[in-house]
C-alpha cells in the first residue's frame, strides 16, 4: 500500500465530505523485543502496527478522530466522526492547521534509517541479551538475580498530508538493550539499571558493557543507609539529570507558560543561571533519537536554545499555541497517530562542560552523588522539586558509602543559579533527553 | 523502556489515559472457528499452552481549556494478540490486521518460540459466563458528546466561581467502551465490556507577590454516565479550587522524621507503591522483591489487613475477568500484619505451583499480561478519625496527594503530598508545601500505630504504571498513623 497516497485520499475525503481544513498523519510499523532469564529466553514478542489520525477544522472548530483499521469504509468513518466531533467543540480564530509560512523547507535531519538494524538477523536479539545477562553474572557474584534484561528493535515510518500543501514522510530505526541486575548481601537487596538506546547498531554500546555497568550500579548500593538531614552539594549523574532536563523543559513549554502555569512564564531573557549553561531542543541534532524533519503538524523541526548562555531565550510551541502567544512555532508538536499534537521536546540536552566527572566530585567536601530518583521531580507550576534519591555519598572528593531512602528538595530556579559545575560526560542515556554530570551547590537532602 | 520502579498516580487533566473500551453488539469480535484455527496453528509446533486475546477499544476524550472546549475526539484501537507459552517461554505476536492471513502469520510467528515438530490438534473453546460487578446500564460510547463537553464546562464556572484567586481551569473528560475476547487451549473462552470514565479538573490560583499554587481533583469508575449526577462537575471543580487555593501561603516543610497522620481516600496509593508493587508474583518468582520469600512472616503491625479486590461494584479498578480470561477476585494480601498472600497472573502461578488470583493485566492486545493490582484498600481499624489527629502533639497531617513510585528491590517507595498542614497539639496549622514522603515497605508498615474506622475509596482517578503498561486501578485508605516516617522537605531544623 502506498501510505503517501493514502494519507492524501484521506484528506481530499474529508475535504470533499465538509472539512475547510484536514490533516492526515500516519504511522506504520514493526517491532520485536525479547527478554532473557538465566540463559534462556523468557518472552519473544513480535509486531506490526499502523494507524491514522485525522484532523479537521469546520468554521473554527476542532474535531479528530484515529483508527488503527485501513479499511475503507473505517477510514470514512473516522472521517464523519472528526467532522461530527468538530460540532462539538468551542469555536476559535486561532484554531487551524500550520499554514503556509509556518511549513516551508525542512532542514537536514541526516541519515535516521540505519539498514543493519532493518534487516537484524531473527536472532540477533536474543543472543545479545544473552550476552548482556552473562557479562551482568560474571560482572560480580552478588548478583542473585534480574528484574528484567532485554533487547528491542523497531523500524518506523510517518507519512502526513494536509489541505494545506503539506506532504511529508519520514522512516527511521531504533535498538535497545537493557539490564536490571539485582544484588545481595544477605542482608538486603539492590538493583541497577543500565541501558542503550539508538538508531544506528554502530553506535549502540556492547552487550558485555551494559551488563557490566548494570551491575556496578546495583553492587554498588548494597549496604545503602540514610544520612542525616542537612544541606549540601549534590551530584546527579548523567542519567538522573537527564530528569532534570525533561522538567526545566516541562517548565518551558509554551502552552503553561501562555497559561502562566510556569515558573519560567515571566522570566524569558532573564539570566537564570550562569554562563556555561547552555539548554538545547535540537530537533536535527545528527542520529538523534527524535530527530525528523518536521514535527507532529508537519512544521519543519529546528534548533531551538531554551537557556542560551545562562540566559532564559525561549520556549517551545506548536502553531495554536504560538499563535496564542503571539509567538512563532518552533515545530515542537509531538504526537502518535492517536493524540493531538500537543508541545513536546525533540532532542533536548544540557550542554556539557569542561570538567571530567571525577572532578566535579573531588572538589565536594561533604555531599550527595545521586544516581536514582523516585517520583515525578519539579512541578512546573511552583518550580518545587521534590524527589526520593538513591546514590553514594561523598566524604572530601571521595565515594563513601551507598546512600538510599532519603530525599532531595529545591526549587527549580534555585538550581539554575547553584548549578556551579557541568562534566564533560554529555550522553542521551536510554532517551531522547541528554544530560552530562551535574552538581548544584547545595540542595536539601532529607534523612534521619 | 522498563524500568525497575513502579509508579502511580491521578491521571492529569492535560493527559489522556490510554485507549480502553467496546462496541455496543452482541456479536462476538471474532468468530469463534476462527479463533479456534488460530488456537491450532498457535500450538502448531507444539507449546503447552496458547490463548487468542481480542480488543476493540474506542474512546472518547474531550479537553477544556481557558475556559473553550478545546477538543473533541474519538478513536479505535483494535487488534489480536497470540501467546504461546513453551515451558517457562513466551512467544507473543499481535497484528491490528483483522484478516485472516495477518491473523494466522501471528499465530505462526508465536508458535516458533516451541521447537517442537508439528502436531494436528483442534482446540474446541467453550464460552464461560463471566460475573458482573459493573454499573453500566447505557454504554458510554453511545452518549451524545455534547453532554461531556457539558460537564467541563460546568466544572470550569464552578472553579472559577469558587475564588477569585482561581486564575487557570484545565479540565478533560475521557471514555472508553473496550471488549476484550479471551480464549485459551484449556477450552476457556470468554468475553467482556469493559466501560469506564473518567473526569479531571486541574487549577492554578494565584496568591500574594504571583505565588501560585494547583489544585487537582477528579474521579470516574466503571459506570454509567449517570454518574455525574450524583458526582456532579461542580463538586469536582470546587474540591480542585479547594486545594489550589488552601495551598496558597504554605510554608516550607521541615525535613526528616515525623509522625504523620494521612487522610483517608486517595492515600491509599501508599499501599499501592509500599506493598502492592512489591507482592506481585512475577518479582517474587524472580526474588527480585524484597517481600519474596516471606509468606507467613510478618511484615507490618497487626493493624494492618490488605486486601486486593477486583470485585468491588463499579470500581475503576474492577474487573468481571482479567486480561487472561479468568474472574476478577478478592484476595486478603496481608491479614493483621501477617503476609498471607500475592497477586498471580496464569503464567507465574503455574511456574510457582500456584493458582492465579485473577490479576493478569494488560494494557491492550499490543502487551502481554502482567500480574497487576486492581482495588487495593486497608481495611478500616477500630480508632475513631478525630481522636488520630487529635493524640498528636506534632507532625504532619497529609490531606491530599499527587502520585507515588517504587523500588520493588529495596522497598524504597515515595509518595508525593500536594496538601498537607503541620499538627500542632492534636489541630491543624499553617499548610506546608513540597512535602513528600519517603520509605522502605515493610518498615512503613510496621510504623503504623492508629487506624480509623472510616475507610474510604478514591474516586476513581488512579493509573498504575509497570513496564510501559498503563492500567486504571483503586486504591483506598481509612484515617491513618503513621510514626517516624522521613518527610522530605527543604527546611532544615
Amino acid at each position: 500500500m502506498d501510505y503517501q497516497q493514502l494519507a492524501k485520499k484521506i484528506v481530499q475525503r474529508a475535504k470533499k465530505k465538509g472539512a475547510q481544513q484536514a490533516e492526515a498523519f500516519l504511522e506504520v510499523g514493526r517491532q520485536g523485543s525479547v527478554r532473557v532469564h538465566q540463559g534462556q529466553i523468557e518472552d519473544l514478542t513480535q509486531s506490526t502496527s499502523k494507524g491514522v489520525g485525522v484532523r479537521v477544522l469546520v468554521k473554527g472548530r476542532l474535531g479528530f478522530a484515529y483508527t488503527s483499521d485501513f479499511e475503507n469504509a473505517a477510514l470514512d468513518h473516522i472521517i464523519d466522526q472528526a467532522l461530527k466531533l468538530a460540532g462539538a467543540a468551542a469555536p476559535n480564530k486561532l484554531n487551524g492547521l500550520p499554514s503556509g509560512k509556518d511549513l516551508g523547507r525542512f532542514g537536514d535531519t541526516g541519515q535516521l534509517f540505519d539498514t543493519k538494524v532493518a534487516e537484524l538477523p531473527g536472532d540477533w536479539k536474543i543472543k545479545a541479551a544473552l550476552e548482556v545477562e552473562k557479562a551482568a553474572r560474571a560482572e560480580d557474584s552478588r548478583v542473585v538475580a534480574f528484574n528484567a534484561v532485554g533487547a528491542g528493535d523497531f523500524v518506523s515510518e510517518v507519512y502526513m498530508a494536509s489541505t494545506e500543501g503539506m506532504t511529508g514522510a519520514y522512516s527511521g530505526t531504533y535498538v535497545f538493550l537493557y539490564a536490571m541486575p539485582v544484588a545481595s548481601d544477605g542482608a538486603g537487596l539492590q538493583t541497577g539499571y543500565w541501558v542503550d538506546y539508538k538508531r544506528f547498531l554502530d553506535d549502540l554500546d556492547t552487550p558485555e558493557s551494559i551488563g557490566r555497568e548494570a551491575t556496578r550500579r546495583a553492587v554498588r548500593m548494597l549496604g545503602a543507609r540514610r544520612v542525616k538531614t542537612q544541606q549540601v552539594p549534590v551530584v546527579l549523574d548523567p542519567l538522573v539529570a537527564s530528569s532534570f532536563v525533561s522538567d526545566l523543559a516541562a517548565a518551558a513549554n509554551g502552552n503553561a507558560v501562555y497559561q502562566g502555569a510556569s515558573v519560567l512564564a515571566p522570566l524569558k531573557g532573564k539570566k537564570l543561571a550562569g554562563p556555561h549553561v547552555t539548554l538545547v531542543d535540537d530537533g536535527l541534532l545528527p542520529r538523534g533519537l527524535a530527530t525528523a524533519p518536521f514535527d507532529g503538524e508537519g512544521v519543519p523541526t529546528r534548533r531551538t536554545p531554551i537557556l542560551d548562555k545562562g540566559v532564559l531565550s525561549g520556549f517551545l510551541y506548536d502553531a495554536f499555541t504560538a499563535r496564542k502567544a503571539k509567538a512563532r512555532t518552533t515545530g515542537n508538536a509531538s504526537r502518535g497517530y492517536n493524540a493531538l499534537p500537543s508541545i513536546g521536546a525533540t532532542n533536548l540536552y544540557l550542554e556539557a562542560g569542561t570538567k571530567s566527572p571525577e572532578e566535579l566530585l573531588r572538589e565536594v567536601d561533604s555531599g550527595f552523588y545521586v544516581t536514582a530518583l523516585l517520583g515525578q521531580g519539579t512541578d512546573p507550576v511552583t518550580g518545587e522539586l521534590s524527589a526520593g534519591a538513591n546514590g553514594l555519598w561523598i566524604e572530601k572528593g571521595e565515594l563513601t558509602h551507598p546512600v538510599q531512602e532519603v530525599t532531595v528538595a529545591g526549587n527549580l530556579l534555585q538550581m539554575l543559579q547553584d548549578l556551579d559545575g557541568l562534566g564533560s560526560d554529555l550522553q542521551f542515556r536510554g532517551g531522547s533527553v541528554g544530560a552530562p554530570t551535574v552538581r548544584f551547590r547545595q540542595l536539601t537532602v532529607s534523612g534521619e | 523502556m522498563p524500568r525497575a520502579t513502579a509508579s502511580s498516580r491521578r491521571a492529569s487533566a492535560s493527559q489522556l489515559a490510554p485507549p480502553v473500551a467496546r462496541g455496543p453488539s452482541a456479536a462476538p469480535l471474532l468468530p469463534q472457528p476462527l479463533i479456534e484455527r488460530l488456537l491450532a496453528v498457535a500450538m502448531e509446533r507444539g507449546g503447552d499452552f496458547a490463548e487468542v486475546y481480542v480488543e476493540r477499544t474506542l474512546t472518547t476524550a474531550v479537553m477544556l481549556e481557558e475556559s473553550r472546549i478545546k477538543s473533541a475526539q474519538t478513536g479505535l484501537i483494535q487488534g489480536v494478540g497470540v501467546r504461546v507459552i513453551s515451558g517457562p517461554k513466551v512467544g507473543y505476536a499481535y497484528s491490528d490486521d483483522w484478516d485472516e492471513p495477518a491473523l494466522l502469520r501471528a499465530a505462526s510467528t508465536a508458535a516458533m518460540i516451541a521447537q517442537g515438530g508439528g502436531s494436528e490438534r483442534s482446540f474446541p473453546v467453550h464460552r464461560a459466563a463471566v460475573p458482573s460487578h459493573y454499573r453500566v446500564a447505557t454504554p458510554l460510547m453511545d452518549v451524545d458528546v455534547a453532554l461531556k463537553t457539558g460537564l467541563l464546562s460546568r466544572a470550569d464556572k464552578a472553579a472559577r466561581a469558587f475564588d477569585a484567586r482561581v486564575k487557570q481551569v484545565n479540565a478533560s473528560y475521557v471514555d472508553q467502551t473496550r471488549r476484550i475476547a479471551v480464549a485459551n487451549t484449556e477450552g476457556r473462552y470468554t468475553e467482556d465490556t469493559q466501560d469506564l470514565c473518567r473526569m479531571a479538573v486541574q487549577v492554578v490560583a494565584q496568591g500574594k507577590n504571583g505565588e501560585q499554587r494547583t489544585g487537582m481533583f477528579g474521579g470516574g469508575g466503571r459506570v454509567s454516565f449517570t454518574h455525574w449526577d450524583t458526582f456532579p462537575p461542580e463538586s469536582v471543580a470546587r474540591e480542585a479550587a479547594r486545594q489550589a487555593v488552601a495551598t496558597l501561603g504554605a510554608v516550607d516543610c521541615a525535613a526528616g522524621p515525623q509522625t504523620v497522620v494521612l487522610a483517608p481516600g486517595w492515600s491509599g496509593i501508599l499501599l499501592h507503591e509500599a506493598v502492592g508493587h512489591g507482592l506481585e508474583a512475577d518479582f517474587i518468582r524472580k526474588g527480585t522483591s524484597l517481600f519474596a520469600g516471606k509468606l507467613g512472616q510478618k511484615v507490618a503491625s497487626d493493624l494492618v489487613t490488605v486486601i486486593d479486590d477486583g470485585t468491588v461494584s463499579s470500581g475503576r479498578g474492577s474487573i468481571n475477568i482479567d486480561d487472561e480470561g479468568n474472574p476478577g477476585e478478592r484476595k486478603v494480601l496481608i491479614e493483621n500484619g501477617v503476609l498471607k498472600n500475592y497477586l498471580y497472573d496464569g503464567l507465574n502461578a503455574k511456574l510457582m505451583g500456584q493458582r492465579t488470583t485473577g490479576s493478569g493485566r494488560r494494557e491492550s492486545f499490543k502487551h502481554l499480561p502482567l500480574p497487576r493490582m486492581t482495588n487495593t484498600f486497608l481495611a478500616p481499624g477500630d480508632h475513631a478519625p478525630e481522636d488520630i489527629l487529635k493524640e498528636v502533639k506534632r507532625g504532619l497531617y497529609c490531606a491530599t496527594f499527587g502520585g507515588g513510585q517504587v523500588d520493588i528491590t529495596n522497598g524504597n517507595f515515595v509518595f508525593e503530598v500536594s496538601e498537607a498542614y503541620q499538627i500542632e497539639d492534636g489541630k491543624l496549622g499553617r499548610p506546608v508545601k513540597n512535602a513528600m514522603l519517603i520509605g522502605v515497605g515493610p518498615e512503613a508498615l510496621k510504623n503504623v500505630s492508629r487506624v480509623g474506622t472510616d475507610p474510604m475509596p478514591d474516586p476513581g482517578m488512579g493509573v498504575c504504571m509497570k513496564d510501559g503498561q498503563m492500567l486504571p486501578v483503586g486504591v483506598g485508605l481509612p484515617t491513618l498513623r503513621i510514626d517516624n516516617v522521613t518527610v522530605g522537605g527543604t527546611k532544615v531544623a
